[in-house]
Order: C-alpha cells, then structure tokens, then sequence
C-alpha cells in the first residue's frame, strides 16, 4: 500500500465514520425531537397534515392542559420530587451506614450477611411487587407517600456495594488518628469517611433521583387516581385517557422526559462517569 | 478496654449501623420472596378468601403453553437484545475512541435515552411506531402496522429496547478500550498487526472483563423488561411480545390469579438466579484466565 | 468535633420532619378532610358525565354543606382492573360506576351496599326497570341505575353523504345480508370510503393503503359493533352466563364485519382500532369518516367534536331486523365506606330525579331515572338533534347485554383472540371456536 492511497483513504474514512455516528445520533435524538415537537402542535395540525411537520402555529395549549387540567400532571411531577428527594436523602443514609459497617467494623457474621444483602440484587423487582402490594394493602398504606417510599427507603444493596468497595479505599490511618482524638463512629463517618467519599456520593445521589423518577411498575401498583400517582405513572394513564390523541400523550411525555435531559444536561459529565463506575443500577 | 470488650463495642455499633438496612432488607425484600413462596400454594382473586390448593397452580402453570410461550419469547427477546446491543455498543466504541473531534459530544448523545424513563420513551415510541398518524410510516411513506403485525411487533419491541440500551453499552466498552495499554498497542502495531488483525487478536480479548460485565447486566434487566411491553404492545399481537415480566403482571393484576402468579415469579427467580451463578461460575474461571495472560 | 456530628444528627431528623410535614400536606390536599365536613367521593370513566355530576353535586352541596363530593375519573381501559385492586386494596372510592359484567362478584363478596336493603324495594319505581332488572342478583338491586342507554345508530356526515349522492334519509333503510345477495349496506359504504387520489372502495384503482375518508367504524367493539350483528343475523353473544356466539349465524355475522374491514377496506383497519377505542370516533368529528356506528354514549361527544352538520340514522338491519343491544349503567357504592351516613344522601341524590337532571340537561348521556329522561330528551330537540332512531330500534326487540360473575376473566380470555380475528390474522370460524371455549371456561 502506497503512502499516496493511504492519505486519499484516510479522509475517506474519517468521513465513513463520521457517517454512521451521524446516522447513529439522529437516530438517538430523533424521537426526543418529534415527540416535543408533536407536543406543540394543535390537535388540528395533527390530524390534518404529516406528522413530521413542524408546529405551525406554536401552541402551549397541550402542555397547558396536561398541567393543570383534569389530569394534573403539575401534581404528579410535585409527588415524583418528593419521593425522589426522600429516597436520595433516606437510601443514601441508611446505606452510608451499613456500607460502613460492613467495609470498617469487624463483628461476628458480617461477610455472611454481607452476601445475604448481595444475593437480594438476584431477586426481580416483579417478583416481589405481588407480595409487597399485599403487605402494604394490609397495613393500609396503600395509595398513600408511605407506601411509595416505605420498600425502598432503608437502603439499597447495590448503594451499600458500591459504598463499601469506596469506603474500603479509605486510609486507616486517618479513621485510626480521629479515634485517638475521641471520636466516636458518628463522628469519623461525619468527619473523615463521608467528606473523602463525596465522588461516588454524588454518584448515588444522581442514580438513585433518576431511577426514583423512572420507577413506574411499583407506584403503578400501589397508588390509584390523582392524589399519589407520579410521573411515570400518570403518564401511562393518559395514553390510556387520550388514546389517539397523540399531541396531549407527546406533551406528557415531554414533561416526563424534560427534567431528565436538563438534569443529563447538567450532569452529563458526572452521569457518564457514574454509569462506567457503577453500572448504573 | 479489654480485647473481649472491644470486640463486644465493634459487633454493638457494628449491628446498630447495619439495623435500618436490615430491617429494610428483610421486610421488603426477604419477606416478600417467602409470601411469594406461601402463595404459589393459594388459590387467590384478591376479593374472596384465599384457599390452600397445594401444588395445584404449579402443574397448571408448568402446563400452560400460554406461559411456556411467555418464556420462550422471553428468551428470542434476549438472544435477539443481547448479541445486537453489544455488537453496536462495541462498534459505537471502537469508533469513538479514534480521537476524532466530536467524540464527546455524540457520547454523550448516545446515553441519553438511558437515563430516561423507559415508559415515557415506549409511550414515544408507540406514537412513532402508529400505523395511523406515526412517525416511522410518514417518514418511509408506507403504511405498516408494526406493533399489531406478529411478524413485526416483536421485533419492533427488541429494536426500542436495543436502541434505549446501546448508550450504556457502548459507554463501558469506550472505558474498557481506553484502559488497553498503550504499549501493548504499540507492540501489536510493530509487528505489522492491521485494523482488524488488532481488534479481534488484541483489543478483544483484553475487553473480556468489561464484556462480562456488560453481558451479566444486561442479562438480568432484559430478562426483566417490562415498562416497554407496557407501553407498547401490552403483551399482543397474539401474545409476540409477551415477556415473562408483563405476563406475571398481568396475571396479578389483570387476571387476579395470584397463585398463578406467584408460582411464575418463583419461576422467573430460579432462572434467574441459575443464570447469575453460571456467568459467576464462568465469569471466575475466565478471570484467572485472563489474569494468568 | 462531637458538636458537628450531634448538629448534623438534627439536620437530618430536621429533613424528616419537614418531608414528613410535606407528604401529609400533599395527602391532606387529596383528601381535602378537615373539621366534620365529610368528604365523598364518586368514581367514573365517562368525561361528559362526570361534567354533568360536578353542576348536580354543587347543587347537593348547597342544600348539604356538611357533605363534599369529589368526582375520580379512572379511564375506561383499566376502569375494572383497578377497580379490583382499589376494592381488595380497601382504596376505592364510596360511590363508583359499574357495569352489567363487572358487579357480581363483588356484590357475592359483601363488597357492595344492598341497594335493596338500604332504600326499600318501592325505591326501585323510580328507576328505568330494564336496568333495575340487569343489576338485580341475589334478589336484591347492588346499584342505583344512572344510565339506560337506549339502542345503537348510525351517525352521518351530512356533507359527506351529499359528496357521494346519497340521500341521508335512505341510510335508515340499509340492511346487510352475509350471502351478499340482498345487501345493500356494502356498495353504499364503497361509495363513501375514498383514497388520496380520490377513487372510492368501488373503483378497480382504489389503494386501500392510502385511506382518506372512511366509509364505516366496522371494529372489534361489542357495544356498538359486533353485539348487534349477532343480534340482527338471529345469533347472540350470551344465552345466560353461556357463551354462544360461536355458530353457523355467529360466524356469518363476524365474518361480514370482518371482511368490511380486510376485504373491502371500508372500515380502519384494527391495527388502528383494536388499540385505541377512540380512533373511530375522532375520525368521524375529524371529518374523515362518513358513518359512525354508536350509541348515546357518544352523542355528546360529536356535539362537542364535530364543525360539521350530522344526523343520527337507523342501524342497518341484518337478516333478523336491526336488532340493538340496550345496556345501562349503576353507581354501586362501597360497603365498607367511612361516610355511611352521606353516601347514603348521595345515592338518594344520584336517584331522583333533581340529582340525574344534570344528565340529561347536558345531554352527556340518557338518564336511568325515569324521571330525568324527558330532559334528556328536550335536551336534543332543542339541539335540532332527532335521537329517535336510538329509541326505536328498541322496538323490534333486543339481543342479551353481556352478564356473569366472571365476565371480565371470560373477556380476558377471548378479547385477544377478537383482536386477531379482526385483524384478519385468525379465520374467523376457527378463532371464534376458540374464543368461545376460553371464554366459557373462565365464566363458568
């Protein structure tokens, strides 16, 4: 192969790949941009012309009727933040407690509990949504904020395994020194291991708010009407409601996907980093 | 403070830090799998009394060819998902780690349909997919119905989820390609080692550990799948796209059958459990492989 | 260093207190309970309804300040299956709409208020006694009959029957025929339906993948489609609980609906309608399809919909007559409810005839109270809507409403199969064989 082909390949194939990734990325944005742009179509543009035309005239009107009318989207959007902010306060909490526990305390059965927690990440979430769904009605939580937040609110084995691969990094030396100063395991939790662990706490913090705000199987099952449906579900629900009436469901889905592309947006570079960290569970 | 007395001090705090998990733990997730277990024993319609059948719903669950059907779409789901995810995923890395302007930016694109809700996306996608004032039709100018033809629905539901998961795959091999050694590059590059020779001889193989990875998560949640079905198909044409999730779904909540339901959670856990140890199995005598390369 | 963990302790019992505080101020709002004024609630699937019950239950209100009524509409889709898990969940709402296939059940299981029992059987004079007889079980009435719909019609598009030369006034005549030889219905609906190049279903060059104007909503839609084929072909769905729609006239009737749609395109294909139980409807306020085959329910709807002038006509007749379906709907109420006391004023508000005015007044749907009717139909006059061919159907005689304890298992069963038959996926013999035994299984 001469020099002179390789240079004349080269652009050629820059081009190619630029190509596909192009091709990849329209593909990836195409459906985010259709489903705003349908969202601020009237009800006439639709039904009268493609449904690839931009929106002509801009109308607020859907997004206007989703929030405030019958459906009360504003309301579920206020009870997805709040259950959101719960959980990533009361999770992380509690898992920053147990992943402590379990990375710096030695006491009788902790590898053997530590697997029990590990093996709870085999069991599918349908698995236990019949059950939990029976218990909850039993102690009549059902369609209430603690039956929202109650199952997932003591910690999750897959924050407490990552926690505890970050805390296990963490240099004896300085829990060892704030002993000597008189700290209690509060104190050294407040003071060393948490400050040193803000990375892969921030990490936890974005997993757990996103995956709170995608949840759509179990608050589909324990809440019923308006009062504590979240995003997801009510989303769901006006698909049912407006069957057909696809720039009322578009603008419901732009709603549910807004903040997370803002938050994405915001983030990008955390959340890229947290998904090759962790997974992303 | 004695030995004994500390050690007394470490197990205390050591059970206090751990008691609100272990409590979350075994009432919303133990517990749960052994109501699960009590009830494939029932005969249940949420309304009347429950009532002890013995293994009564096991044999008409194992000889439901509506369920054997629902596992055997489950797994064309995932043998379909699975090879194409990754094979994109490894292609959208190998090219995004050439240092090309813009890399970055498409990354970054790709992951986006990742982090958001999968239903709000299998709502978007029923729209786009509707035979009658849908998106895919106006932009080939036909008229298919992809999500009522059997022929079509399911794979139109693997392409939605292949398309929400590619990001994420492709995410961890780009990390995976960017931990090879350079030196080891170099070395294959002066002993005359071309493209494709380097990707298949040398850059695979060391991707192994992130291959394993990415294939024993993605297992499991495909397995799981079920806000896509949910908004798109519900289950139908003729049961296609019914995936073992949706179908447990709506036994429970749609048909009321709780025993039979629970009987195909047991069932969708002991294979999936089974699935977890053989990768374990396989996935730790592949690492000493790797390991002693 | 002591200070900082304790201060960080009361910050975050600080955080529960005010997320506590939130969360019971969002459930406060959704109760919206507070002091002895008592709160009850009312759940529906219908729109239009649910419109006319919120003028009815200001005026309640009014006259019972004590008593506040919330309206919850549950879309029709999954109005039953969250019905279920409400009731068993103990989250249901006190006073809530069933229908004729969907109470049985519940009323064995003392789930809902003995009508009966609590208002005394001369209650029931005031109530339209088909539907007092479709909800009586056990001797006893489990609801207070709020909707008597009477027969199914067809609606028209005036502008389009003109387009195609076809005089309204002779839509009340058509009659189909499964033989083809006497039919009449078919080469009208050919006429209507058209394509983008503007030939119509009966031209050799008509593309039946570019629909622009739909002649007929032929669908898998018991109520206002398939129901009354079997019917006017002499066949039925039901004979009792017993399914018995699988026969030599049942397939007849089936395959003729089914062919309007796979063979001569004259219908949208159930790809579009087995999904979205609308899309007939915003087809026909869309202008784009000629004759909407429906019921009362939907009366209102189009009124609302439609920019254009329309008309109700006759069903097509089949071999039998026109023979409709007439079907009502009750408000049963919670047994358990924590307002006995105002449910019960409730319920006596939703049976007279002040309370289910609203209604008819609004013309949203046709009454269940007798004595609500006629506003119902004054309601129309006045609208220069003649709805009399709805009611006059009734007079050739009526085919079987679905009933059975086990209505929605037996609907589970063969509504995916109905899918596929209408689909053209499924032969029509063969499937409706199936369906029938899956449907006769789960109702047993």
């Amino acid at each position: 192969m001469t020099s002179v082909s390789n240079a004349v390949r080269r652009p050629l194939r820059a081009i190619a790949i630029y190509a596909v990734l192009l091709l990849a990325a329209v593909v990836t944005l195409g459906p985010f941009l259709l489903s705003a742009m349908t969202a601020f179509k009237t009800p006439e543009q639709f039904a009268q012309q493609s449904s690839l035309a931009p929106p002509n005239p801009w109308t607020l009107g859907n997004l206007a009727n989703i929030l405030t009318g019958p459906a009360d989207f504003g309301r579920a959007i206020g009870v997805t933040v709040l259950v959101a902010v719960f959980l990533v306060v009361f999770q992380l909490l509690f898992s920053i407690l147990a992943a402590y526990a379990f990375a710096r305390v030695e006491f009788p059965g902790r590898d053997a509990l530590f697997w029990v927690y590990l093996s709870t990440l085999m069991v599918p979430a349908v698995v236990i949504v019949i059950p939990l769904y029976l218990m909850m009605t039993q102690l009549g939580l059902r369609n209430t904020f603690w039956g929202l937040v109650l199952p997932f609110a003591f910690g999750s084995p897959y924050a407490i395994f990552l926690l505890r691969e970050y805390f296990r990094g963490i240099p004896q030396d300085l829990i060892d020194a704030a002993r000597l100063d008189g700290a209690n395991t509060l104190d050294i939790l407040v003071e060393v291991v948490v400050p040193l662990s803000r990375p892969i706490i921030a990490t936890l913090v974005l997993i757990t708010a996103v995956s709170q705000w995608n949840n759509f199987m179990w608050p589909l099952v324990i809440t019923s009407g308006n009062n504590w449906r979240t995003v997801t579900v009510a989303t769901a629900s006006l698909q049912s409601q407006f069957n057909g009436n696809w720039t009322l469901v578009m603008a419901a889905t732009t709603l549910a996907l807004v903040p997370l592309v803002a938050l994405f947006l915001v983030f990008q570079k955390q959340i890229v980093q947290s998904v090759a960290i962790t997974g992303f569970k | 403070m004695t030995a004994r007395a500390h050690r007394r001090r470490n197990a205390l705090t050591g059970y206090a830090l751990l008691a609100p998990s272990l409590f979350g733990l075994t009432c919303f997730l133990l517990f749960p799998v052994l109501v699960v277990l009590w009830l494939s024993f029932q005969q249940w319609d949420l309304i009347s009394p429950a009532r002890f059948v013995g293994l009564a719903n096991y044999v008409s669950v194992l000889s439901d060819p509506i369920f054997g059907n629902s596992l055997l779409v489950t797994l064309v789901f995932v043998l379909i998902v699975i090879p194409i995810q990754t094979g994109l995923g490894l292609l959208a890395a190998s090219l995004l780690t050439r240092g090309l302007p813009g890399s970055t930016i498409l990354r970054t694109i790709y992951v986006l349909p990742w982090i958001c809700a999968p239903l709000a996306l299998g709502v978007v996608w029923n729209w786009i997919f509707a035979p009658t004032g849908g998106a895919l039709n106006a932009i080939l100018g036909t008229r298919i119905e992809w999500l009522t033809d059997p022929n079509l629905a399911l794979p139109a539901v693997c392409a939605v989820v292949i398309w929400t998961n590619v990001g994420y795959v492709t995410l961890f091999f780009m990390a995976g390609l960017l931990n090879i050694p350079a030196h080891i590059l170099e070395a294959a590059k002066l002993d005359g080692a071309g493209a494709v020779a380097m990707f298949w001889r040398i850059k695979l193989p060391l991707l192994r550990p992130t291959m394993f990875f990415v294939l024993v998560t993605s297992l499991i949640s495909t397995f799981q799948i079920f806000d896509q079905v949910y908004a798109l198909t519900g289950g139908g044409p003729d049961h296609r796209t019914d995936l073992v999730a949706s179908h447990i779904y709506s036994e429970a909540f749609q048909l009321f059958d709780l025993g039979r339901a629970a009987v195909m959670a047991v069932v969708l856990l002991v294979i999936l459990v089974a699935v977890t140890v053989a990768q374990q199995l396989y996935f730790r005598r592949r690492t000493t492989y790797d390991l002693s390369v | 260093m002591a200070k900082r963990s304790t201060i960080i302790a009361i910050t975050v019992s600080a955080a529960i207190v005010v997320v506590g505080g939130v969360a019971a101020g969002f459930g406060i709002a959704g109760a919206a309970n507070s002091g002895t004024k008592e709160t009850v609630t009312v759940r529906l699937w219908d729109d239009q309804v649910a419109k006319a019950y919120a003028t009815s239950f200001a005026k309640f209100e009014k006259a019972n300040p004590n008593i506040t009524v919330k309206t919850d509409i549950v879309p029709w889709a999954n109005y039953f299956t969250k019905l279920r898990t409400d009731i068993a969940g103990n989250s249901v709402d006190d006073i809530f709409w069933v229908n004729a296939g969907n109470f049985i059940d519940y009323a064995n299981n003392g789930n809902l208020l003995n009508i009966t029992k609590t208002f005394g059987a001369s209650a029931e004079k005031a109530w339209s006694p088909s539907v007092v007889k479709q909800y009586t079980a056990n001797g006893s009435l489990w609801g207070v009959p709020q909707l008597a719909d009477p027969g199914i019609g067809v609606f028209y598009n005036t502008a389009l029957l003109k387009q195609a030369g076809i005089d309204p006034k002779t839509i009340s005549t058509l009659h189909w025929d499964p033989t083809g030889k006497n039919d009449t219905l078919l080469p009208v609906l050919e006429k209507l339906t058209k394509d983008a190049n503007g030939n119509n279903a009966a031209s050799p060059n008509f593309d039946p993948t570019k629909i622009v104007q739909y002649g007929y909503n032929a669908a898998n839609d018991l109520n206002a489609l398939y129901i009354n084929y079997l019917g006017s072909n002499g066949a039925s769905m039901q004979k009792g609980d017993q399914f018995t729609f699988d026969s030599p006239k049942g397939i007849q009737a089936f395959q003729y609906l089914v062919d309007l749609i796979n063979k001569y395109h004259v219908s949208p294909s159930a790809a579009d309608t087995n999904t979205d139980g609308s899309f007939s409807l915003n087809q026909f306020t869309q202008g784009k399809m000629a004759l909407f085959q429906s019921g009362s329910y939907n009366l209102a709807n189009i009124k609302q919909g439609a920019a254009f002038s329309w008309g109700i006509a006759g069903m097509p007749a089949g071999p039998a007559g026109a023979i409709s379906v007439t079907n009502g709907v009750v408000a049963a109420a919670n047994a358990h409810t924590k307002h006995p006391d105002a449910v019960k004023k409730v319920l006596a508000w939703l049976g007279s005839a002040q309370g289910s005015a609203a209604i008819g007044a609004t013309g949203s749907a046709s009454p269940a109270v007798t004595g609500a009717q006629q506003v119902y139909l004054d309601y129309w006059k006045t609208q220069n809507a003649d709805v009399s061919p709805l009611y006059s159907v009734l007079k050739n005689g009526t085919v079987q409403a679905p009933q059975g304890a086990n209505w929605m298992a037996a609907q589970n069963a063969f509504g995916p199969i109905f899918e596929d038959i209408f689909l053209g996926r499924t032969p029509v013999a063969a499937g409706l064989k199936q369906a029938q035994d899956a449907a006769n299984a789960a109702i047993k």
